[in-house]
């Protein structure tokens, strides 16, 4: 393997070929959905094995992708219009609105109408307890989806991966499997990336932060009052907290807190907050915490004859919107393979340029991240965002709403970063930040005086 | 219980687009069905039932023109809108997102072909001028025969002199019930009065039904109406329940409009004939009568 160079006939999928998906996570479920799709479209018969040793019914760790389970209104939207449609055995809750707390006040951003746009649903069965049920998990519901497009899902964790020409497989010191295609699906919550990385074609793993999730168990009343279909975001000027949301979901509220390498006590340290307490009803239990990887850089060489790494295992969109990055890689991974052929040349024409999209796109998203933490930072600058997001809202003539679209895209990954900078280059909103600055500064000299 | 969530509810009848409007959205089905209609000079027609799933309000987005019918909530229903810059701009990064698109409008397309084909035929035979009246029901109740799988079927007409419904074709048990309805009562007379086609999953539990030795699960009952006059009714049925589809009520209704011209055309030939059969006889006599005066 990385021997070849160019497309020859025998980087063609053929009737009967064979590709092993590594890893039945979204993004190697979207892969076996699209490539099994195109293959059919194209009159071939591939085989699609997925290896995933997780059963997404389960409640608890064991069964759990561990993410924030946001559905962005951009990915329900193009999955629908896939033919994939969220049963409502899945969605947690349907979300039309963003709170965003700071320090300096609160705002509420919603879409039109107040129609449910977003997602919000489990990777696995839920926190302890919960399985069974008229309830299905996001992750199991799309392995569902590429088995019904004829994947066949092995319950194996795959081992090590040997190049004999073609990539061999093994698990459990058995070989299980002789492919033309590996897909590496992975993820960077396992060790995997290192089997991948020892394959000698140039992988390295992508760099990681740890993140925190827990869950909040409270009644559904509680939740209905203080949450409603919104997700509550915080931005508040604290180093280690790039931002925090907590994201409501039946009996439950998943908290997530996105930093640079969190700690265990993040999580209390976090709900001891006044701000965080506001918000949050007087009873509620944490049921689970934990504190996943999250890929915060790209993969390098994500490709060779015969091997594509896509997903988190590669690269995402950054902090935000993961499963929209799984499903544009995956599918692009797919599109390759079926279209074009399994080697280097044919990854590099038709699957790098998406892959790289992304990664320039995430340039774009760190500008934005770190002028908003000049926001966060710096009371007059939050102050001054607060007073023009609650005049563009207050304001029902204005059709623009400049700002509050800005922060709504950011925050639900529903707009790629790139489009998001060019609306914040817009004059009027900066005209309206300094007249809302000018406000602010000039209520302190009132109160100082 | 689960309660839907994603996208916007729709109550029963609540029109999500009107037909001449701007389409700057399509949709996707997340729960309930969606009927899309055309208002006719004959009245309202519904061209698709559509399921969870399915997309609809597409059209406008490609061709730019206004929306070409309704699209009206049947039941409760919920949808998702999917706006048209972010559609278009995603397409234009990955233009195998219209695969699926394009084979939702293959189908229909295909479903529309098959459709036509079946009416060109049906109305090649049907609107032949046939001076029979009951010749022309029984060919009409064949066609309809072909059109959906029924155990048995009539057709009836009204009797516009004593209000009442003649079968005038039939056939399974239909054949032996010689009933004549009056106006008005039970479903037939029903949909007589109300000129709305009806599909009706489990007769048994229907008030309006009347008891018959005949064992019935499901019925479908078309109107056959000729600008806006309703002379009679087709009935279709089936001992199980829930076997007639609504794209059965959709071709049934899509037959009828043929049947009621050609029963029309049945009905004015035998007018015409009966005209100059009476200008014939006072042709005759009169011819009689100068003879014998001669
Ligand atoms: C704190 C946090 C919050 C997040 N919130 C959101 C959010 O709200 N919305 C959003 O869109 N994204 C969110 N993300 C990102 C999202 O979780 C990821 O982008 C997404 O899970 C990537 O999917 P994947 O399939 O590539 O990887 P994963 O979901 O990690 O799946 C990888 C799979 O591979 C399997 N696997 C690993 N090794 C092997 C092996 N050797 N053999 C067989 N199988 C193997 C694993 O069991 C796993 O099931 C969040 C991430 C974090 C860390």
């Amino acid at each position: 393997m990385g021997l070849h160079k160019g497309n020859t006939a025998q980087y063609e999928l053929r009737d009967g070929s064979k590709i092993a998906v590594l890893g039945g996570g979204p993004t190697g479920s979207f892969f076996s959905i699209f490539a099994l799709k195109m293959a059919k479209m194209m009159g071939k018969e591939i085989n699609v094995t997925i290896y995933e040793p997780k059963d997404f019914t389960k409640d608890g760790p064991g069964g759990c992708n561990r993410c924030g389970g946001i559905i962005s209104e951009l990915l329900l939207q193009t999955i629908a219009v896939e033919g994939i449609t969220l049963p409502d055995r899945v969605v947690r809750k349907g979300i039309h609105s963003y709170k965003l707390h700071t320090n300096h006040g609160t705002v509420f951003i919603a879409t039109p109408a107040f129609e449910k746009t977003i997602a919000t649903v489990y990777r696995g069965g839920g926190p302890k307890g919960m399985a069974g049920g008229e309830t299905e998990s996001f992750d199991n519901f799309l392995l569902s989806r590429a088995a019904a497009e004829g994947a066949i899902h092995v319950p194996l964790r795959i081992e090590r991966v040997e190049s004999r020409g073609k990539p061999v497989l093994f698990s459990q010191n058995k070989e299980v499997m002789e492919a033309d295609l590996v897909a590496g699906c992975f993820g960077v919550n396992s060790t995997t990336g290192k089997i991948f990385e020892e394959m000698g074609i140039g992988y390295k793993q992508p760099s990681t932060s740890t993140a925190a999730i827990a869950e909040l168990a409270m009644t559904e009343e509680a939740i209905t009052e203080c949450f409603g279909n919104s997700i509550h975001l915080f931005l508040i000027p604290d180093k280690d907290i790039k931002f925090a949301a907590m994201i409501p979901k039946g009996q439950f509220v998943t908290l997530c807190i996105l930093g640079e390498d969190l700690s265990p006590s993040i999580v209390r340290e976090f709900l001891e907050r006044t701000l965080v307490k506001s918000v949050l009803p007087s009873s509620y239990s944490i049921e689970c915490s934990c504190l996943p990887r999250m890929n915060s850089g790209a993969a390098r060489r994500p490709f060779a004859d015969r091997v594509v790494i896509c997903g988190d295992a590669g690269s995402t969109r950054l902090f935000k919107d993961g499963l929209g990055g799984a499903y544009l890689m995956g599918k692009a991974a797919a599109k390759a393979a079926v279209f074009q052929g399994v080697g280097e040349a044919d990854f590099r024409r038709e699957y790098y340029p998406v892959y790289k999209s992304i990664i320039y796109d995430n340039l774009y998203g760190s500008f934005l991240y770190a002028v908003i933490g000049q926001y966060r930072r710096w009371k007059y600058l939050t102050k001054a965002m607060i007073e023009v997001v609650r005049k563009e809202q207050r304001d029902t003539d204005n059709t623009e709403k400049i700002l509050s679209n800005i922060l709504w895209d950011m925050f639900t990954g529903n707009e790629r970063y790139k489009n998001v900078f060019l609306k914040s280059l817009k004059v009027r909103m900066h005209i309206d930040m300094w007249e809302g600055l000018f406000k602010s500064l000039l209520r302190r000299d009132d109160a100082e005086r | 219980m689960l309660k839907g969530e994603l996208g916007r509810n729709y109550t029963d009848g609540e029109i999500i687009f009107r037909e001449g409007e701007k389409g700057e959205v399509m949709y996707a089905i997340q729960s309930g069905k969606v009927k899309i209609t055309r208002v006719t000079s004959s009245g309202e027609t519904t061209i698709a039932t559509l399921q969870p799933g399915d997309i609809f309000g597409e059209m406008a987005l490609f061709d730019r023109l206004p929306r070409s019918a309704n699209a009206v909530a049947l039941g409760d229903a919920r949808v998702l809108s999917i706006d048209k810059k972010k559609l278009f701009t995603t397409i234009n990064r990955d233009p195998t997102l219209v695969f699926k698109i394009l084979e939702a409008m293959s189908h229909r397309i295909r479903s529309l072909n098959e459709e036509l084909a079946k009416l060109r035929d049906a109305k090649a035979k049907v609107v032949k001028v046939c001076p029979d009246m009951k010749a022309t029901c029984g060919m009409i109740l064949d066609q309809a025969k072909e059109f959906v799988k029924a155990e048995n079927g009539s057709l009836m007409l009204l009797d516009d002199r004593e209000k009442k419904l003649v079968i005038m074709a039939a056939f399974g048990s239909d054949r032996v019930e010689k009933a004549h309805l009056s106006e008005g009562y039970g479903i037939a007379g029903d949909v007589l009065k109300t000129g709305m086609a009806e599909l009706i999953n489990c007769v048994s539990s229907d008030r309006r039904f009347v008891r018959s030795p005949i064992e019935i699960g499901s019925m479908l009952c078309i109107p056959l109406k000729c600008d806006q006059h309703i002379q009679g009714v087709i009935n279709m049925s089936h001992s199980s329940e829930n076997h007639f589809s609504l794209e059965d009520l959709s071709i049934m209704n899509s037959l009828a409009f043929y049947a009621s011209l050609a029963l029309q055309n049945a009905k004015n030939f035998a007018s015409l004939r009966k005209a100059t059969d009476g200008v014939l006889i006072h042709a005759t006599l009169l011819n009689e009568y100068a003879a014998e005066v001669d």
